[in-house]
């Protein structure tokens, strides 16, 4: 099938010799036999009856495996399964670690106990939305009309389709929108940039990347800036050591971020830590921890952070040898060579070049709290030590969220609270580091043509090819390529509800119609999927061998066997891609995409995944980590956990040994080095300009501005406790613990005669949702909170009766790149439309209309 | 399912709880929960934890993490009082149950039903003040929380207690606990365990086997 173009271009791209690619392609069209539904052990046959007889976990097979999805932490789950089936699952109780017993839980090797998410995976496992064999869109986008096609016959039509897309539309017809949903281990990886769907496109020769990170692309951007690396954060038992801690926008209640690090604060808090909640809730967070709660504007921490620097200078409270030693561009005394005369972070704050100065009054009118309460604040984190001001990722999901993110680096600069126990440089938090790749990684991992801000591609699809670079982003290129705006014909989903997860969905929904192929690899159905022209399914964590990574704070490894064959004709995303690649490329394609493999790797995967693995553990783990286990040990026990000789803190040992701070100067650097060199920035990937030091910026709608008059709410859309983003929606467990609901504050309520439990509209120009409300003392007046990741379940008018925010947000990324979720204004009345909770009803029959074969 | 109930077995049953509604079993060791109200994050692991053990579908819920909160913006508090059900000294579930189904265990006092006799009539889930019992409509059953005695009897502890991601729910000898000297991360250093919360039923009634470390908002007196 692959056209003598195609052919040519991806043996340059592979470098290999034209004699044994042919002698090998003659294989690669070899048609593959549609396999049989495999016989499904349903779970009912073992289901666990509450009482007498049903088996207990002493007669059940047990196997230890963990969490797969991108939460913020990375438990164990424990399978206790019959013949096939998963009979219950539970989670670490000490047992399987070496030198384990029942119960160990110690402060250096803590229990990690999954959390409900995890707990309730059975239910995703079995769900009725399972994807169990592949399927072809008859229907209009949107519609969920499909049939059930064979693999041969979905690969072969994809394989076709990609081709001829390259050949008509070149480089950049590829949109990769792959995301770490449900693949995140060593070997099978779903990533924005670096995973399996990345480094397949890449090596075909077309691929648009995504560049910008949902979650937290403006902490990214100022941890690079700061401090040159993302690695920022400390592991979860150094919380135990604070005497003060600063929860900026964080609830680890909710988001159970970092393994056990909520457990480790109330450790802290026993020791007499004490706790400040900055955030318009009152959260799980504040209410465990006992902390002080000072509710503030949404979109307005900037301001509040300069407030707190101008007490903090003024009064002469700065950790000033710190400064003096460690930081770039603070002050006067601080300020490269370069850069004299021009503006410093004291010059901001005191108002040295603009006349403004940033005091506590300022940005009281600002930010919503008083005055007095910035000092105090100000005034205890400066005189605690240590104190950790941990800045988290929710407030830069805004306009200029970077700017918030810089500016609290700046504080915990100016307090001296970096690198040491006890304090804070988070950030984005990332702490031990993990050998995380057991998938072929080369010089093909990364391979773009064009890379934009995730959240741009509608638009660069509308506008096309009427579009500036900078209005979407454009990575710079060191081609004759850049600056070259991509013409997207296509998108490949892999572990990703992107359509689902990014902003202003009514606008994708106008621009997945200008596409003409739109692939979904997942392992359950999900809103995104309904728009695809393939939905390929993908076997579970559960159903493939792989190495959990702990997710960004943790130091251990848990082994993650084939715990039950993958249901129905389910197959990995690895299996996918090779697939493809032979029948694209043949043989060169395919050996080079997946060299360990052979042409059957499609039918048969498991030596070939067991050897990637040992490979890893053997040539990276046990030499680079000084591991004394063997791999057979380590599967055979499930888990190991490292034992660090003191709590990993990040940038010790440049604070204790003085060894250099990654960014260009080798400085904590509040005047970024890089920034303040740029002189064009439409051509830099941020589009336009970024202060070199940070500052408060008016964000483009907010509490403070006209628009209120229309709009009065600010909508803020955290991430939930019961779901991670999009995943586990359909789960009834957690749907009866939770449910999708705006939250207000009752003041307002009352204004608008509303009590919890009615059913109202929240809507701007942008789109309208319906959802119940929960009427609340806990919440900032004037603040509307909706939990993102609801499954979209459009109405005849495109209204959305499940309530999901983002059709309300806005496609325009920060400068940084930092989406704008939380910039957002909107209104909000009762309504008599009917809201829709979750597929079940409806959905049930929807999950039928997918199942069906036409 | 009523009808293919052992009818002797019933019998037997009704004669041993008349017996025991007269003169309650008294546990050689009475085993009962603590939880901490307030350093708990009201996550909800032990709820799913317990579902999942369980085998239940939506609905039944053994285990109920109560979220409780109030005061005026911005002067709020919350807690959470976990409960499933609290093995009582005096049960009140009992003796309602026509055919004897509800017993309490003598080795350590958990109360438990015997789903073969349970004709899912659904008085003991009226009778209990606490809401413990919970009506399965898939099998028309009632069914609660039985400590999980098949862990319990392995030498472990409950799901509930082993998902618990803040360690602040935990079983122990009800007396231990109450008298403070369990020992239990559950319970921290300076904690004071109270019997009786808040918006809680009157303990005198059934004498709940569980402890709390209260929030102050939440203590009697
Ligand atoms: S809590 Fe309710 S169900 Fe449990 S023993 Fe007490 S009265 Fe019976
Ligand atoms: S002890 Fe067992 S049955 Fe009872 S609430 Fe806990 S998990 Fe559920
Ligand atoms: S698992 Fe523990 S912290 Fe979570 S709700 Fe239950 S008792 Fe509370």
């Amino acid at each position: 099938m692959s056209t003598k173009q195609n052919e040519q271009d991806i043996l340059q791209r592979l470098n290999l010799s034209r004699r044994s690619f042919l002698k090998s392609s003659a294989a690669g069209g070899a048609a593959i036999a549609t396999g049989g539904l495999v016989e499904l052990q349903t779970a009912k046959e073992a289901r666990a009856f509450a009482y007498e007889p049903y088996p207990r976990d002493d007669q059940l097979e047990t196997v230890v495996t963990s969490c797969a999805h991108n939460c913020g932490s990375r438990h164990m789950l424990v399978a206790h399964k019959w013949k096939d089936v998963i009979v219950r699952l539970s989670t670490d109780d000490g047992r399987y670690q070496r030198n384990g017993y029942f119960g160990k839980d110690s402060n250096e090797e803590p229990q990690l106990r999954a959390c409900l998410r995890g707990r309730s995976y059975r239910q995703r496992l079995y769900s009725a939305e399972r994807l169990l064999y592949p399927m072809m869109r008859v229907g209009e986008r949107g519609e969920g009309k499909f049939k059930r096609v064979s693999w041969d016959e979905a690969l072969d039509q994809i394989a076709r389709k990609m081709i001829h897309l390259k050949d008509t539309y070149g480089r950049t017809a590829l949109l990769d929108q792959s995301y770490a949903g449900a693949s995140y281990g060593v070997l099978h990886k779903s990533d924005q940039i670096e995973g399996l769907l990345g480094r397949f496109l890449g090596m075909f020769g077309s691929r648009t990347s995504s560049w910008s990170v949902p979650s937290y692309q403006g902490t990214t951007f100022s941890s690079r800036m700061t401090f040159g690396t993302i690695e920022d954060g400390n592991e979860d038992d150094a919380f135990a050591h604070s005497k003060l801690m600063i929860m900026w926008g964080w609830n680890p209640a909710y988001t159970f971020h970092g393994g056990n690090t909520f457990m480790y604060m109330r450790m802290a808090k026993q020791r007499g830590c004490k706790f400040v909640l900055v955030d318009p809730q009152y959260t799980d967070s504040a209410a465990a921890y006992d902390a002080w709660w000072i509710p503030i504007k949404p979109n307005t921490d900037a301001a509040m952070l300069a407030g707190m620097a101008h007490y903090i200078f003024t009064n002469e409270l700065q950790d000033q040898a710190f400064i003096d030693r460690f930081c770039q561009g603070m002050d006067a005394g601080t300020m490269p060579e370069w850069a004299q005369g021009k503006e410093n972070f004291k010059d901001y704050i005191l108002g040295t070049y603009d006349g403004e100065p940033k005091t506590p009054e300022w940005a009281a009118k600002i930010c919503g709290v008083p005055a007095k309460d910035i000092k105090k604040l100000a005034d205890m984190y400066a005189k605690t030590k240590p104190a950790a001001l941990k800045a988290s990722w929710a407030p830069g999901r805004n306009a200029y969220g970077e700017q918030y993110n810089r500016m609290a680096a700046a504080l915990q600069a100016m307090t001296g609270n970096i690198g040491n126990l006890g304090g804070s440089a988070e950030g984005v938090g990332k702490a031990w580091h993990a050998e995380a790749v057991a998938y072929p990684y080369d010089q093909y991992a990364n391979i773009w043509f064009q890379a934009i801000k995730s959240d741009r591609w509608a638009h660069c699809v509308l506008n096309y090819p009427n579009v500036k670079r900078e209005e979407i982003g454009l990575w710079q290129r060191e081609d004759e390529t850049d600056g070259q705006i991509p013409n997207i014909k296509g998108i490949f989903w892999q572990g990703s509800d992107w359509f689902n997860q990014l902003t202003n969905i009514n606008k994708e929904i106008e621009a997945i119609n200008k596409l003409e192929l739109v692939v979904c690899m997942d392992s359950t159905i999900t809103p995104s999927g309904l728009y695809a022209d393939f939905l390929l399914p993908i076997a579970t964590h559960f159903e493939r061998h792989d190495v959990a990574l702990p997710w960004y704070k943790g130091h251990y490894y848990i082994h993650r066997p084939k715990v039950i064959e993958p249901m129905g004709e389910s197959k990995t995303d690895f299996q996918v891609f090779t697939e493809l690649a032979y029948r694209i490329g043949g043989d060169v394609f395919g050996k080079a995409y997946n060299p360990k493999a052979n042409r059957d790797y499609f039918h048969v995967n498991d030596n070939v995944d067991e050897a990637y693995l040992r490979e890893w553990w053997d040539t990276k783990v046990i030499p680079h980590q000084h591991v004394n286990m063997s791999w057979d040990e380590f599967k055979q026990r499930g888990v190991y956990k490292f034992n660090l000789a003191q709590p990993h803190v990040a940038f010790r040992d440049q604070i204790e040994n003085g060894t250099r701070f990654q960014t260009p100067s080798g400085k904590i650097e509040i005047l970024a080095t890089s920034l303040a060199q740029i002189t064009d920035w439409k051509k830099t990937m941020y589009g336009y300009e970024i202060p070199y030091i940070p500052k408060w910026i008016e964000p483009w709608e907010s509490l403070n501005s006209p628009k209120t008059s229309k709009f009065p709410f600010h909508l803020i859309s955290p991430h939930p406790r019961w779901r991670t983003h999009s995943i586990f929606n359909n789960c009834s467990w957690l749907r009866e613990t939770y449910e999708q609901e705006v939250t207000m504050n009752a003041a307002d309520a009352r204004k608008l005669d509303i009590k919890t439990g009615d059913t109202v509209e929240v809507w701007n120009d942008r789109g309208k949702c319906v959802v119940p409300v929960y009427v609340t003392e806990r919440c900032m007046p004037g603040v509307a909170v909706l939990h993102e990741g609801a499954w979209i379940d459009l109405d005849e008018n495109g209204v959305d009766r499940a309530g999901n925010p983002d059709m309300l947000t806005l496609d325009e990324p920060s400068p940084a790149g930092a989406f704008a979720y939380n910039t957002v204004l909107c209104n909000i009345r009762k309504t008599d439309l009917e809201h829709r909770p979750g597929w079940d009803k409806l959905a049930t029959s929807r999950a039928h209309v997918f199942r069906r074969d036409l | 399912m009523s009808e293919t109930k052992d009818k002797a077995k019933i019998k037997e049953a009704v004669k041993r709880r008349k017996r025991e509604t007269y003169t309650p079993v008294v546990p050689d060791l009475q085993l009962g929960f603590v939880h901490h109200n307030v350093d708990c994050i009201g996550c909800r692991a032990c709820e799913i934890a317990c579902k999942d053990k369980n085998g239940l579908a939506a609905g039944p819920r053994f285990r109920r993490v109560q979220y409780i909160e109030g005061g005026t913006y911005p002067e709020v508090f919350a807690y959470k009082v976990n409960m499933s059900c609290n093995h009582c000294e005096t049960p009140a579930c009992l003796p309602t149950c026509p055919t004897g189904a509800l017993f309490k265990r003598k080795q350590d006092g958990i109360v438990d039903i015997d789903s073969t006799l349970c004709i899912g009539c659904r008085r003991c889930e009226a009778a209990c003040p606490f809401g413990a019992p919970q009506f399965d409509p898939s099998d028309n059953l009632v069914k609660k929380c039985n400590m999980c005695v098949d862990e319990i009897e392995a030498g472990r502890k409950p799901y509930c207690v082993m998902a618990c991601m803040m360690r602040v729910l935990d079983i122990g000898p009800v007396e231990q606990i109450w008298n403070g000297e369990l020992q239990s991360v559950a319970i921290g250093p300076n904690d004071e365990v109270s019997r009786q919360v808040q918006n809680m039923a009157d303990v005198e009634l059934t004498k709940p086997s569980i402890g709390f470390i209260a929030h102050s908002k939440g203590k009697v007196k």
